[in-house]
């Protein structure tokens, strides 16, 4: 029997690489592009440091949009259901409203999966905590 | 990999460990010789790849994976709020069970079992601050004084400590 698959978006900020599933991904954008106020950087995932791709997503409210600011995307990744592994229960209990689902097993290293609709939840819901350097424009 | 034996400082095994004795895990944090009961370590292991996680407390530094289980790391040392112990290539860490976790406890180096007569144990200072809150005894052998942990009452502190009062879940 095959294996599910899932398909997971690759990108970095700063110097973290993170994982997100596809189906949560409206599309690749660009931060330019992005319509004012709709941008969510300074999150807990890191500082950005070239603010060029926004990750879009959608928003709260329906019909909305956010873009998550990032620095890379780098592609798409296949993996299977065996290498994604669910955070342990000591973290999840440390970290009860973490944008953290789990991590991916990418070359035995690992590698964080991002809820992107809960980090989308959590920023807006609270200041940013790495707030974006003075001359970046949302 | 297993625990390491015992301290030849301690009882070696066939001279001690009797039911007058206590076995623990004993281990260097910041300078102090501190140990905790040897059956809550699972295994020695040498610490992977650290993965960060976002929002986490000083004393949660990250998880790594261990022959595909990913296992989160607690610094003692940042949690009683006595400074951070550095994570290097050579770290190995204490995987412990305590109650429902399952964690590796990281140290300035690992020395291994050693067992202790029950009547060598001495009750902790009355100190209520920092390590010393968590002690449930201290004991001497020829290396010099080992404090007593009581691990599943500082991992439950660390818990308790990180989620905000009213939290929901854990």
């Amino acid at each position: 029997m095959n294996e599910h698959v899932n398909e997971l978006l690759m990108f970095q900020i700063g110097a973290r690489v993170f994982a997100s599933t596809v189906r949560d991904v409206v599309r690749i954008g660009n931060v330019a592009e992005a319509a004012p106020g709709t941008l969510i950087e300074g999150t807990s995932l890191g500082a950005t440091f070239a603010r060029e791709r926004g990750v879009v997503v959608a928003g709260e409210a329906a019909g909305t949009e956010a873009t998550l600011v990032v620095d890379q995307v780098l592609g798409v990744r296949s993996v299977p259901d065996s290498q994604l592994l669910p955070l342990p229960a000591f973290v999840t209990a440390v970290i009860p409203a973490s944008a953290v689902s789990g991590l991916v097993l990418l070359e035995d290293a690992p590698t964080l999966v991002v809820d992107l609709p809960a980090l989308v939840r959590e920023r807006l819901a609270a200041p940013p905590a790495h707030p974006p350097p003075p001359h970046a424009t949302a | 990999m297993s625990p390491p034996g015992p301290s030849s400082d301690a009882h070696p095994i066939g001279h001690g460990a009797t039911g007058q004795d206590a076995w623990f895990f004993c281990l260097r944090i910041l300078g102090g010789r501190y140990a905790f009961e040897a059956p809550l370590v699972v295994e020695v292991v040498r610490l992977g790849p650290l993965t960060r996680l976002p929002a986490a407390p000083a004393f949660l530094p990250g998880v790594f994976t261990h022959r595909g289980e990913v296992l989160p790391v607690l610094d003692i040392g940042q949690l009683v709020g006595q400074g951070t112990i550095a994570i290097r290539a050579s770290t190995r860490a204490a995987v412990v069970h305590c109650g429902p976790w399952k964690l590796a406890v990281i140290s300035d180096g690992l020395e291994g079992l050693v067992v202790i007569p029950h009547r060598h144990l001495e009750p902790p200072p009355a100190e209520s601050s920092g390590m010393a809150e968590f002690l449930s005894g201290v004991a001497r052998d020829r290396q010099g004084t080992i404090a007593v942990l009581d691990l599943p009452r500082l991992v439950e502190a660390a818990r308790s400590r990180a989620v905000p009062a009213g939290s929901a879940g854990a």
